[in-house]
């Protein structure tokens, strides 16, 4: 691990929490997230990915253990101040948004009094959706759906985002893209991020993995070392095998297949 | 670029100052009778001050107040078909208000109809309030139905009373619920102005946090909003503007539901020029609807309400075919 990473920007220790009473959900959760750190948060449905990211937007509140975010806790945070360090993206899959691009993208200064340090038209340049800012965000493709509000998000200039699924439904063309896109920010901008996925094949191409099964983390480290066939089985509950092909690329094998 | 930009704000601005003074000077020397400006009598001046001064003046409060918070009511609802009748405000103030016109209570002078109909308005909101409050916090699709099922039930008290009351006063009730202006005069206003006034401020100075709510609770809450706080905010702000709206002229129909529409057409959904336009928008049309409803068959009066929605609907349906639909 680089120095870069050493500083802690997220902290979560011993979080628990409830949907319903006397049954948890999420069972004493300890991480950190480091400073430039892209962690992909795997698990099946249910599993607890999106729970997690909501407590660690401060959306919903814990009911045990301590959230801090840059070494002050989350829920302390007066909601302006904590929204320019922090930017949470929900699964965007139904939401009926009736702004145009450049309206929505612009939502990302309303923490701010002041202008934000990047413009409009640069962040949309960034994502790559400068011809379509005049465009309805309903007319959009699912692609640069995602990548419109990925523009807001630079405007509100967060190091860090939580992002839900940001691949789910879209095609292996757009989620590449998309991938893309966010590594290219986590270079340029030193943007911390985690995001929930479920597929491992796209997991393998994470630097970090957090693998969760019933609001437990079952591990976390590199994919070489998270990603084993005990784990995966454990989590998705399915024989799961990690093969390597002659270039020491990884892919999976789903043991009880179709 | 920017020169194509300036072009195209400034003069639909220009436009619709135009238009909107030309509304009010309208209404101020048109009318049944014709006022010449220059060449005015005492008679003509009292007129113009007493009795069609003050009439413009509620017409374009009572319109803003529709237009704004029915603007706002669909952000928060993120349903295009919501109103601000439809949270049953305007039923339980009919109600209210008929109980008052059919029984002939009039403790308080000519303050009685608009006092029963904000008190049966404020007693609503809270009650709607209420049913849409659930663990810890406002519930649109609570306030919707909640709203939807006091509005059936204080209708059919209201029809219930009026088939049992005499013709005199049911023809007074029924203008009362269609939007009755000619009661209108200064001693109202004051207070209709302060409801108003900071209910559209509310809205005004809350548009960048609806614009986040349009987004969902959660969207919201990323962009640094208290979804909680700024619903209920909105809701204060609809439940002041609807309550004294209802009680300066009666319920008017169609500018709450299609005057955001309209505005959406020319302005888009940013709520931070929505609102405004909407208000502007249905302060000027109820005004014009006014001015028509009391010229065109004088010196018999139709409701300004039946006025809005014969002019406004096949216009509404007209925009509706030409461009694009863009709902909430």
């Amino acid at each position: 691990m680089s120095s870069a990473y050493n500083h802690p920007i997220l902290e979560l220790d011993g979080v628990g929490f409830e949907y319903f009473k006397d049954k948890k959900f999420i069972n004493n959760l300890t991480f950190s997230v480091g400073n430039g750190e892209f962690i992909g948060l795997l698990g099946a449905n249910g599993s607890g990915k999106s729970t997690i990211l909501k407590l660690a937007s401060g959306i919903l509140r814990p009911s045990e253990g301590i959230i801090k975010l840059w070494d002050k806790q989350l829920q302390s945070y007066h909601n302006k101040d904590r929204a320019k360090l922090l930017c949470y993206l929900p699964q965007l899959l139904d939401i009926y948004v009736p702004f145009k691009v450049r309206e929505l993208v612009m939502m990302g200064i309303y923490p701010y009094d002041i202008l934000p340090k990047i413009s409009v038209d640069e962040a949309l340049e960034l994502v790559g959706l400068k011809e379509k800012s005049e465009t309805y965000v309903a007319n959009l493709s699912g692609g640069e759906r995602r990548r419109a509000f990925i523009a807001m998000t630079l405007l509100q200039g967060a190091g860090l985002l939580l992002l839900d699924e940001p691949l789910a439904n879209l095609d292996i063309k757009y989620q590449i893209e998309i991938l893309r896109l966010l590594r290219e920010l986590k270079e340029k901008k030193n943007i911390s991020i985690i995001m929930a996925l479920h597929d491992i094949n796209i997991a393998l191409q994470f630097e970090k993995v957090m693998l969760i099964q019933g609001g437990r983390i079952l591990g976390i480290g590199n994919p070489e070392t998270v990603l084993t066939g005990e784990l995966l089985e454990k989590a998705f509950d399915l024989k799961i095998e990690i093969k390597k092909q002659g270039s020491g690329e990884a892919y999976i094998r789903y043991g009880n297949t179709i | 670029m920017p020169e194509k930009i300036r072009i195209k704000t400034r003069v639909p601005f220009i436009l619709i100052v135009f238009i909107i003074s030309a509304i009010l000077l309208g209404s101020l020397f048109l009318g049944p009778t014709i006022i010449n400006p220059f060449t005015m009598n005492h008679v003509e001046k009292e007129i113009l001050y007493s009795i069609r001064l003050p009439r413009i003046i509620i017409s374009v409060l009572m319109g803003m107040a529709l237009g704004a918070s029915g603007a706002v009511l669909q952000g928060i609802l993120r349903n295009p078909l919501a109103d601000p009748y439809i949270l049953g405000i305007s039923s339980g103030s009919s109600l209210m208000a008929a109980l008052g016109l059919l029984s002939g209570f009039s403790l308080f002078g000519k303050f009685t109809i608009p006092l029963t109909a904000f008190i049966g308005a404020s007693l609503v909101s809270i009650i709607v309030g209420a049913f849409g409050w659930k663990r810890g916090r406002l519930w649109p699709e609570r306030l919707l139905l909640a709203g939807v099922g006091l509005s059936f039930l204080f209708h059919s008290v209201l029809i219930l009373l009026m088939s049992i009351s005499s013709a005199d006063s049911l023809r007074k009730t029924l203008f009362w619920i269609f939007g009755d202006l000619s009661i209108a005069d200064w001693s109202l206003i004051p207070y209709g102005s302060l409801f108003i006034v900071s209910g559209l401020c509310i809205a005004f100075f809350r548009a960048k946090a609806l614009n986040a709510l349009m987004l969902g609770d959660e969207l919201a809450h990323s962009l640094g909003f208290s979804a909680q706080r700024e619903r209920m905010l909105l809701f204060i702000s609809i439940a002041l503007m609807t309550s004294a709206s209802v009680s300066l002229g009666g319920t008017i129909g169609f500018i709450g539901l299609l005057m955001p529409h309209i505005a959406r057409f020319f302005v888009g959904s940013d709520n931070s020029i929505l609102i405004p336009a909407s208000a502007l928008s249905g302060g000027a049309f109820l005004c014009l609807a006014d001015l028509i409803g009391k010229s065109i068959l004088s010196p018999m009066e139709i409701p300004s309400g039946i006025v809005t929605a014969l002019i406004g609907s096949p216009y509404f349906l007209y925009l509706l075919r030409k461009k694009d639909v863009l709902s909430v």
